[in-house]
């Protein structure tokens, strides 16, 4: 049942409509991932390999899969509650968790160019690219949603499923936060959805997922359609960050317009005040506060992503996009007819490099994780 | 042109027509003759297909909630019963009587009935819990007569029957489309199993084979009624109905 995509002449999986089907007895085979814990549950494997051994990159991969509807991120940790009566033990979670068998990713990647570009249209963290290749994308019909990270007030995530770009350019959806996501939980609900596909925005540990469940099931490889990375080095847990900067910073969350990571910096724009409160990297790093799973991150680029959008690499106001396949590279040609973006001088390539070394000395600290036999 | 004039009658032919219109009219004050049943003392018989109070049969319910989502008013509400069972409960204050539900429902557990005239004393009553609904509701009926319409060539005329309809009517359950379960996305289902703890008829099974370390999945046509529970339920939404 495999036929060819047009556009890419890669093989897909055909949907087969009711009248193609066989009727009688309809029996399929499903196969079952190898436990690395052979006698225990598939959600205790993957608690010992992934959960307990701070590994976990909180993807939401896991949650977004399982049938059961229970894993949950209680106090930022990914956890299952009860798992021992509720798991049923169907091993989706590790099939599709990056982390169970880890091939960590890092490098530049592949890619057809590298440009600095400002969206004409939109205001976003740096040249607001982010959103300016899914709103393009949703205009040119390759997809009809995407998905975004909101906030409220207090600056807890929410997903937005945005389906006109109008809806793109008002509010909280641009900018990044500095938290976790449940992206990939809205993704399996936007592709029950969506006619075209679906667009999403992630970090690099969130584009893994999502090429797992590509390629783990053809249901997510038919629909998403565009998957746009963001440059990360580290991200927090909700809970963590704001208890620091509320408590140890005097900063009112609910006053916070934008905060901004570079050259070792985390800088917290607050309403009222006149000078953004700058405060060092290395600040968070004593305190733990960095999300643990980073620890043992090695993609700066997301380079399994179909175009990459960062800030390092271009001047202020612009973001850097690397653009990686042909996908990608349509969605950019389309914007270069439309004219929606300007594009800057060139992008600085050692910024990047830099970065890329830098988390890839992380590599180390995988080596000298102890994972259960 | 031609111009029509009043006509000329006789005397003869004057007193004939008054005398017809005296009769007629000394007719209608003894028989009247109405196309308007005098209800509540009589009763207009309903075709069984007349959509009325909603009965419910939590023998035919397989809890698969088909009534409460093609209902358009919102009116059905599904509560969870001391079985752990899910059955529907119906708002009067809400319902438009369209008897979607009475015809969505694969089991054939809600029956139509030709009961139109419930009364409610507040908002709250008219909210009808599912051990309400099993029975007909208490109506006072003064009706010792009921009425047809009958339609001959020219006229409509009524037609009185002493006695009292049934207004329970027994009919059939619908049968509607024959649909068995399929999956239309073999290779992206996960083996939850899902689909064969919600089926009711034991449609589904699931083999594990440990050594293959694979599951093999199967939905027997000739078991499955073609409920759509497990096409509601599939964590992957890759289960369909298709006509048998
Ligand atoms: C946790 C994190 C760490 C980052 N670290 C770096 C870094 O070290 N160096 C660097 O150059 N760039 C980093 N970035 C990327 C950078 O902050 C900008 O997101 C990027 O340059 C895109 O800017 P933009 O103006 O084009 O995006 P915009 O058009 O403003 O769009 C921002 C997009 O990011 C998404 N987003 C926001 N918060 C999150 C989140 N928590 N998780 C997932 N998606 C989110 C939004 O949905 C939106 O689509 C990081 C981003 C995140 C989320
Ligand atoms: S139910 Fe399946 S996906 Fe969920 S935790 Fe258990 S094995 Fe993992
Ligand atoms: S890394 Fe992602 S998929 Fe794996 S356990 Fe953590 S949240 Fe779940
Ligand atoms: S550093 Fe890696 S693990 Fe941490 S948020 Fe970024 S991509 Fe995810
Ligand atoms: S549709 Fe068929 S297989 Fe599915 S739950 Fe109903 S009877 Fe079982
Ligand atoms: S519910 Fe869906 S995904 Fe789960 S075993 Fe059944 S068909 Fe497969």
């Amino acid at each position: 049942m495999l036929h060819a995509n047009i556009k890419t002449g890669e093989e897909v999986i055909h949907m087969a409509t009711p009248a193609e089907e066989e009727l009688g007895e309809s029996k399929w085979e499903v196969k079952v991932p190898e436990k690395k814990l052979k006698d225990k549950l598939f959600f205790e494997n993957l608690k010992a390999v992934v959960i307990d051994t701070n590994l976990c990159s909180r993807c939401l991969t896991c949650v977004s899969i399982c049938p059961s509807g229970l894993i949950v991120t209680d106090e930022d940790i990914v956890g299952f509650p009860d798992f021992e009566k509720n798991c049923f033990d169907c091993g989706a979670c590790v099939r599709v968790c990056p982390r169970f068998i880890y091939e960590p990713p890092s490098g530049l990647g592949n890619y057809i160019e590298i440009v600095a570009a400002k969206s004409k249209r939109f205001k976003g963290q740096d040249g607001a690219m982010a959103t300016e290749l899914i709103a393009s994308a949703i205009d040119m019909g390759m997809i009809d949603q995407g998905l975004f990270v909101d906030r409220n007030e207090k600056w807890e995530t929410s997903i937005f499923h945005v389906r006109y770009p109008e809806q793109v350019g008002v509010g909280t959806l641009g900018g990044t936060k500095y938290v976790f996501a449940g992206i990939l939980p809205a993704l399996k609900e936007a592709i029950r959805f969506t006619k075209k596909g679906v667009g999403v925005v992630g970090t690099p540990c969130m584009i893994s997922g999502i090429r797992k469940l590509q390629q783990e099931f053809p249901v997510f490889k038919e629909k998403v359609k565009l998957v746009v990375g963001l440059f990360c080095t580290e991200n927090f847990h909700y809970n963590d960050l704001m208890k620091f900067l509320r408590d140890e910073k005097g900063i009112e969350i609910e006053k916070i317009l934008k905060t901004n990571i570079s050259k070792g910096s985390m800088y917290v724009t607050v309403a009222g005040a006149e000078k953004k409160r700058k405060i060092k990297m290395a600040e968070f790093e004593e305190r733990g506060l960095v999300a643990k799973g980073c620890d043992f991150c090695t993609d700066f680029t997301a380079v399994q992503s179909d175009a990459s959008v960062g800030s390092v690499g271009s001047e202020a106001g612009f973001s850097t996009i690397i653009v990686r396949n042909e996908n990608a590279k349509e969605v950019m040609a389309f914007i270069r007819e439309k004219g929606t973006a300007e594009f800057g001088e060139k992008v600085v390539m050692d910024e990047i490099d830099y970065l890329i070394k830098f988390k890839k000395k992380r590599e180390e600290h995988i080596k000298e994780l102890k994972l259960p036999e | 042109m031609k111009k029509v004039g009043t006509p000329e009658y006789n005397l003869q032919d004057k007193l004939k027509y008054h005398l017809s219109a005296l009769s007629t009219a000394a007719k209608q004050v003894a028989l009247p003759l109405n196309i308007t049943t005098h209800y509540p003392r009589e009763r207009r018989r309903w075709p069984d297909c007349f959509r009325g109070y909603i009965l419910f049969d939590p023998e035919r319910c397989i809890s698969c909630f088909q009534c409460s989502f093609i209902c358009p008013a919102n009116a059905i509400w599904m509560k969870e019963a001391p079985s752990n069972r899910y059955y529907p409960t119906l708002d009067y204050g809400k319902c438009i009587f369209c008897h979607f539900c009475v015809d969505s429902c694969p089991g054939g557990a809600l029956k139509p009935t030709k009961i139109h005239d419930v009364a409610y004393r507040t908002m709250e009553e008219m909210l009808t819990l599912t051990e309400e609904m099993v029975e007909p509701p208490e109506i006072i009926r003064e009706d010792k007569v009921f009425v047809d319409y009958v339609i001959d060539t020219e006229d409509l005329s009524l037609k009185r029957t002493k006695g009292r309809d049934n207004l329970i009517v027994e009919i059939a359950p619908s049968q509607g489309v024959p649909m068995v379960s399929q999956c239309v996305d073999r290779a992206s289902c996960i083996a939850c199993k899902v689909c064969e703890k919600v089926c009711e008829s034991g449609a589904v099974s699931s083999i594990k084979d440990e050594e293959r370390l694979i599951v093999k999945m199967a939905i027997d046509a000739e078991k499955c009624t073609g409920c759509g529970l497990c096409v509601k339920e599939c964590s992957m939404q890759i289960l369909r109905l298709v006509r048998k």
